[in-house]
């Protein structure tokens, strides 16, 4: 419990309380049952693929493919379902076979080939989207399946299915950053991968694995959002692997790899999922939502990269703290005598 | 009065407290020119505080600083400069994109009309300055196709073209090989005959007795040893840094058995290593000799998987080993602790426990989830075993001191049961505590029965520490020998006379 409710935790949910208590007393109606629940099922796609985002990021890497491949995948799913007559659940384990296996290329070609994961993620950004307007003459094909929309409107005890998606895959994510081996490698290799190697750990494999992972999460992500629409188009998730990206960051995970709570993701994610439902129910032009979505990230990583500084300025706010502070610095280099 | 007699800068009692620590308390030194002044101390002993104070980093809280007698402030590192003070950091200030002479007049490019760079100017004028200091570098030459060594006689070039009379130098050779610091040396001393004064800064004794003129030791921010007190020599020296007295600073215990653990036949490496042989007994330590770039971490990188075998082969215990990479070598009971600790030993975003279990992470997993318990019990269990300091295990290691971060990189290696353990320069950077810290582990891990390879530029150690010498030359070993047979002329002839830098590089 103490390795999950760090401080890497705390800070992003504390940003959070404060804004969610400001859009509470500012907006009558955020608090509405309503809103909540619509504000659920709106963070829950965005904060699924940021799993696989932040995964990618902790290994050292970055992935902006994922928006375009969940274009390709709802019109290969609603291909397979609708045109070509495959069973449903057949289907949906075909894309999340898929999904994994796009994204443990990125990791081949990433790791194996030694393409930065920028550029080969951009390119798959790219032609993803390319590959997705191929099918059905590039339209978007409507009313997949019956099964399918309950999959994202269902509910179970009265609470929506998508929260339980949410609490599912990031209770596994989080058991296996903190739990696991291959949590512990992915960590170890976006810190520093020459020391990686030097430990014997696998840094190339690891990459690999951490791709593929991103590449089921965006699948998972996929199908919600097939369901959610009951339809696949090739022009589905624009921007999603940035807002995957941003809720990453807005979490606190360093860009530089090895760092970060994947629970500050799905934080970051409400942090701005609540942002922008407040600019909503305020009726702010999706400009200005935009502009301030922007400011939201700098402030964030901002407030990150000064973390030292602001820490300083308010200890010296406080001169008994921070007087013991260097008193343990002090000891702390002394001991080696 | 001589002018010699007469200090160009003297610092008088000053003091300098950072939040809860008095870093330097009522520290005087008095900087003669044509003199250098060993500037020494553990770390955290006040020294960098020091630097940063003369060179205009930090301002002082009280006391004077003269410069020819007169008091003067050195309120910004431009003033300093202004005041002719050069300081060459362990950091170098150098852009590696442009050239010696660019470098060497960085900021202070002549110019023509509209602020134009005078080119010719530039080259003429860096020319002469390499000329005057005897530096053999072409000023057209890319800095970043220069060694370590030859981008630090860059900094001291600017330092001198810059007409600095006190220069100073923290921690010059850290990254230097043998004949590489001699070549400091020479520079450093013409620097003194033409009447500069010099501040230096090593944890090197050999070269600083071979070098300075007088000694200032600092301990917990205060002076413990003025210069001129008494002759510069090593055994003094390093009783006033510690505070108490060493009978022996290579405390060596012999404990090799007849049993051979690792036997290298022929081995050879696409990084240049070729037919290395010899054989590793229990509880031994082989010492490797040889300059920076001779190929003595490249044979150990070779042992270690890291580059495949093109010839040869491995035996441990008699049993040949297949080796694909670090993986199946650290299996065998092989481990290899870096020169630079800090690109590629620690995880910066690791704790002390992830840092010491990132080598055995397989035994901690049962189908792949880890023991976290067994882990942080292991881990602690070994902390105290090498008395780290208190809490390392649970703070990040950049918080720790860098002897600690030694013993944190070498726990690592106790974790996975290492039963060969490569040290590559491993009391490179860290003070004379910490340093003997290190050579009583190498003592108890061979009385344990583990072999040690021991790479060192510092041949007293490595003559010290060694129960054999090997001198390794353009990759190969030439000689192994032991170190009683062996004169520091021997290994001095035997490694200053190839003049390669290709091994860094390759690095």
């Amino acid at each position: 419990m103490k390795r999950i409710l760090d401080a890497q935790l705390l800070g992003p949910l504390a940003a959070m309380g404060l804004v969610t208590l400001v859009v509470a007393l500012t907006t009558d109606r955020f608090l509405d049952p309503g809103n909540l629940s619509n504000l659920a099922l709106q963070v829950s796609i965005v904060s699924l693929i940021a799993i696989g985002a932040t995964i990618v990021i902790f290994a050292g890497g970055i992935d902006l493919s994922s928006g375009s491949m969940v274009a390709l995948l709802t019109m290969v799913l609603a291909t397979l379902v609708k045109n070509l007559g495959v069973p449903f659940w057949p289907t949906l384990i075909g894309v999340l076979v898929l999904g994994t296996m796009l994204g443990a290329l990125n990791g081949v070609l990433t790791a194996f080939l030694r393409i930065p994961s920028f550029i080969v993620t951009l390119s798959g950004l790219i032609a993803y989207r390319g590959l997705a307007l191929m099918f059905n003459n590039g339209s978007p094909i409507f009313s997949l399946d019956p099964n399918l929309e309950p999959i994202f409107y269902g509910s179970l005890f009265g609470i929506p299915l998508p929260f339980f998606y949410l609490v599912v895959f990031y209770g596994a994510a989080t058991v296996m950053m903190i739990n696991t081996r291959l949590g512990r490698e992915i960590y170890a290799v976006g810190g520093n991968p020459a020391a990686a190697k030097l430990s014997g750990i696998n840094v190339r494999r690891v990459q690999t694995y951490a791709f593929a992972i991103a590449g089921l999460m965006t699948a998972v992500g996929s199908i919600l959002m097939a369901a959610r629409l009951n339809s696949g188009s090739p022009n589905y998730g624009q921007t999603l692997e940035l807002q995957a990206i941003a809720a990453a960051v807005v979490g606190g995970a360093s860009l530089a790899g090895g760092r970060g709570n994947i629970l500050s993701t799905l934080v970051g994610a409400l942090t701005i999922v609540i942002v922008q439902n407040a600019l909503n129910l305020n009726a702010a032009p999706s400009a200005v939502q935009n502009v301030i979505l922007g400011l939201i990230i700098l402030v964030a990583v901002g407030v990150d990269m000064w973390r030292a500084e602001i820490a300083r300025t308010l200890g010296s706010l406080m001169p008994g703290r921070s007087a013991e502070k260097a008193r343990e610095v002090r000891r702390g280099a002394s001991s080696d005598r | 009065m001589q002018p010699s007699d007469e200090p160009l800068w003297d610092i008088v009692e000053v003091s300098k407290a950072y939040p809860g620590v008095l870093a330097n308390d009522k520290v005087s030194i008095r900087l003669m020119p044509g003199r250098i002044h060993g500037l020494l101390g553990e770390n955290g002993c006040g020294k960098s505080t020091l630097i940063r104070l003369l060179s205009g980093v930090d301002r002082p809280d009280s006391g004077e600083i003269k410069l020819r007698g007169t008091p003067v402030s050195l309120a910004n590192p431009t003033a300093a400069r202004a005041m002719g003070i050069a300081t060459v950091f362990q950091e170098f200030s150098i852009v590696s994109t442009l050239t010696v002479a660019e470098n060497v007049f960085l900021g202070r490019w002549p110019r023509r009309a509209f602020g134009l760079i005078d080119w010719d100017a530039m080259r003429r004028r860096s020319r002469e300055v390499l000329a005057e200091l005897d530096i053999a570098l072409d000023p057209d030459a890319i800095t970043s196709t220069l060694s370590v060594a030859q981008q630090q006689l860059i900094e001291i070039a600017k330092a001198v073209s810059a007409e600095a009379q006190l220069i100073i130098l923290d921690e010059p050779t850290t990254a230097l090989g043998l004949d590489e610091i001699e070549q400091l040396h020479r520079l450093l001393r013409r620097m003194r005959a033409k009447g500069h004064a010099i501040l230096y800064v090593s944890h090197r004794l050999d070269e600083v007795t071979a070098l300075v003129d007088e000694v200032t030791i600092l301990r917990g921010g205060r002076v413990v040893r003025a210069a001129g007190s008494t002759a510069v020599e090593v055994d003094a020296i390093v009783s006033a840094m510690i505070g108490g007295s060493v009978h022996e600073h290579y405390p060596k215990e012999r404990n090799t058995r007849p049993e051979p653990v690792m036997a290298v036949k022929g081995i050879a490496s696409g990084k240049g290593v070729k037919d290395v042989c010899f054989t590793l007994h229990r509880g031994e330590v082989l010492g490797l000799g040889g300059v920076l770039g001779s190929g003595r971490t490249e044979i150990a990188r070779a042992i270690f998987g890291l580059d495949p075998l093109t010839a040869g082969r491995i035996e441990i215990d008699g049993k040949a080993l297949r080796l694909s990479g670090p993986a199946d070598a650290i299996r065998a009971g092989l481990a290899l602790v870096t020169e630079n600790r800090k690109t590629d030993g620690l995880f910066f975003n690791f704790d002390g426990r992830a840092n010491i279990s990132s080598a055995s992470l397989p035994r901690f997993a049962t189908f792949g989830f880890l023991n976290l318990k067994r882990e942080d019990a292991e881990a602690a269990t070994l902390a105290r075993d090498l008395e780290l300091s208190r809490g390392a295990t649970e703070k990040s290691v950049q918080h720790l001191s860098g002897g600690n971060q030694q013993k944190v990189v070498i726990a690592r290696w106790l974790l996975s049961q290492a039963r060969v353990l490569i040290l590559d320069e491993p009391t490179q950077g860290i003070d004379i505590g910490a340093k003997l810290a290190v050579y009583r582990l190498i003592n108890r891990l061979t009385a344990q029965g583990c072999a040690i390879v021991l790479i060192s530029s510092d041949h007293e150690e490595l003559m010290a520490m060694s129960d054999r010498i090997a001198v390794v030359r353009q990759g190969t070993i030439t000689d192994i020998r032991a170190p009683q047979e062996m004169s520091h002329a021997d290994l001095v002839r035997a490694t200053t006379s190839d003049n390669d830098h290709e091994g860094r590089t390759a690095a």
